[in-house]
């Protein structure tokens, strides 16, 4: 939502809305994440009475979908896409092969036997 | 040899005094492992590298030193967008604030 993205563009990675967009869902989520843990915490307390906690679970399901950890997906940092990444290296397993066989990736190298 | 349950939790109770943690003998969920956990945000919030210095600004920092240089390309796209301006062609001004929202979705 463009009520989250940041005015200036301070990522230096490939471009494109979908990464823009994701590295806002990021920073939204490390902005309410006490938020949802406190609420996270009242709820799974069976000490606590069942109101408040249908309360804070009402509270939890109404907040923002941006604050939501399972918006935010691994994006390749060279090519901006969505699928097949490696988490280690956060590339494409196409930018990855390349920066492989180019020697960028230190400790990689391909197999043979 | 089998120790009775009540020493056993006269042990449990002088632990948790020890190490400042909850006595929960009857294994109550008090929703404790939710304050276990550490906080994700700040590295997920690194995934992407953060923007590198631009020519621009580089020009403006030497500046403040006392050094000078001239940023050819930047000056070229000034020129050209005021003469853009002059005749009229310049980009309208960018919409302000979120978009209203449009029928039919959530």
């Amino acid at each position: 939502m463009s009520m989250f993205r940041s005015k200036k563009l301070d990522i230096g990675s490939f471009l494109n809305i979908k990464v823009i967009r994701d590295h806002t869902k990021r920073k939204v989520f490390a902005q309410y994440e006490p938020e949802r843990q406190a609420l996270r915490y009242i709820i799974q307390n069976t000490t606590l009475p069942a109101k408040t906690r249908a309360e804070a679970q009402l509270q939890l399901t109404q907040m923002h979908c941006y604050t939501r950890p399972t918006q935010i997906r691994g994006r390749c940092l060279l090519g901006g896409k969505g699928r097949g990444i490696f988490r280690d290296f956060r590339l494409s397993r196409y930018n990855f092969r390349m920066q492989a066989l180019e020697g960028n990736l230190p400790g990689v190298q391909k197999a043979s036997w | 040899m089998s120790v009775p349950r009540a020493r056993l939790l006269e042990l449990m109770k002088a632990q948790c005094e020890i190490f400042a943690t909850t006595y929960n003998p009857d294994g109550v969920r008090m929703g404790n492992k939710i304050l276990r956990q550490r906080l994700r945000g700040p590295t997920m919030a690194k995934y992407y590298p953060p923007k590198g210095p631009s020519l621009q600004n580089l020009y403006s920092e030497f500046k403040q030193l006392g050094l000078e240089g001239i940023n050819e390309e930047w000056e070229d796209w000034q020129e050209h967008l005021a003469g853009r301006q002059q005749r009229g062609k310049a980009p309208p001004k960018k919409k302000t604030g979120p978009p209203a929202p449009t029928k039919g979705q959530k």
